[in-house]
């Protein structure tokens, strides 16, 4: 199967029909997904912010994960959940769209980037665990982290701004902003 | 409310956000980043309640770490909120949703607020036994499912449609 026709026979499925059709399904899928990618967001958040020295410094580093990353993955698991439910209702649409080609792109660079840690400060983490903050690559590591995450979270609201729908034909003759009325 | 909004989506304020297109994605992402902090700052402490997380660390010493974060977070949201509500009136002041989350931020502010303070002025009281009572482990759980609330009406504000007659947004 080529990519168009995976998109194609994804838009034709039953699920994104129903999800489709639905006045509610969306509307609570992407509600969900903002809540699960601000759980992901926000315990990185604090794993990174105690790797670069800025907070939670009392505290050794592997305790503050241990706290955080177990949430942090039931929150991706329910991103990446409503975050392909939402995809496959329009998917030709977003695989062309330009912002979420560069989310993508970004959720590849935030495995990487955990996967350097893992093959780097990871393997010290005796030395380093009680410092202040982590060794320069942990510390590079995790400000990528926070950058990836923020432009992840920038670049899905750019999606919604950016991607086309249905557009109603113009009529300069009425007064409301057809547009505003669309859901952003 | 309809003419208040109207008023409000005519001052200058409102126009220049409302020519500027990358304005409200920009601010609504700020808006997003800074509910991320504060989710994660309330799930903290309360799983500290819970004694889910950070035992090592006394219920001071998580509200210390995570407090000041929350405060924070909380003015860029109000900022940003305002922002939004000066730049799309009609979107936000006639939307239900919005005002059931006006609701709800008034709780979870409260509700941080007054925990904060209480905890200041009886701090060894709450350490060794109002954290172990039930009634603050279910109020935790509460608060929680509050700022849940908040995010998730949050973004239904872009569907107000989901509340049928109880919208005062015009039908599309």
């Amino acid at each position: 199967m080529s990519i168009p026709e995976i998109l194609a026979a994804l838009e034709a499925s039953q699920l994104s029909g129903r999800i489709r059709d639905s006045l509610y399904l969306f509307p609570l899928i992407e509600s969900f997904h903002v809540l699960g990618l601000t759980m992901v967001f926000g315990t990185i958040a604090i794993v990174d912010l105690r790797l670069l020295g800025w907070a939670s410094t009392r505290r050794p580093f592997s305790r503050v994960a241990l706290d955080v990353l177990n949430w942090t993955w039931l929150a991706f698991a329910l991103t990446v959940a409503t975050g392909v439910l939402m995809f496959i209702t329009n998917a030709g649409v977003y695989y062309h769209n330009l912002s979420f080609r560069l989310k993508m792109g970004m959720l590849v660079l935030s495995g990487i980037n955990m996967l350097v840690f893992k093959q780097t400060a990871a393997r010290s983490i005796g030395r380093w665990d009680r410092e202040r903050s982590a060794p320069p690559v942990g510390r590079t590591v995790a400000a990528v982290s926070l950058i990836v995450w923020i432009s992840v979270i920038f670049l899905g609201r750019w999606i919604g701004f950016t991607s086309t729908r249905a557009q109603p034909a113009g009529d300069s003759g009425i007064s409301i902003d057809i547009e505003s009325l669309l859901p952003k | 409310m309809n003419q208040f909004a109207e008023w409000l989506s005519q001052t200058s304020w409102s126009l220049v956000i409302q020519t500027h297109e990358w304005i409200i994605p920009t601010v609504q992402s700020i808006h997003i980043v800074a509910i991320g902090v504060i989710l994660a700052s309330v799930i903290m402490i309360d799983l500290r309640i819970l004694g889910w997380a950070g035992r090592d660390q006394t219920l001071v010493e998580t509200t210390e770490r995570f407090g000041p974060w929350l405060s924070g977070a909380l003015c860029v949201l109000l900022l940003t909120g305002a922002l939004m509500v000066v730049g799309e009136p009609a979107r936000e002041l006639l939307a239900f949703s919005f005002w059931f989350k006006m609701c709800l931020v008034v709780v979870g502010v409260t509700t941080a607020g007054a925990f904060q303070l209480a905890l200041k002025r009886h701090e060894r009281h709450w350490e060794t036994t109002l954290v172990n009572r039930w009634s603050i482990k279910s109020a935790a759980v509460l608060t929680l499912l509050v700022w849940v609330g908040i995010v998730i009406l949050g973004r239904l504000i872009a569907y107000d449609h989901v509340w049928g007659s109880w919208s005062m947004s015009p039908k599309a």
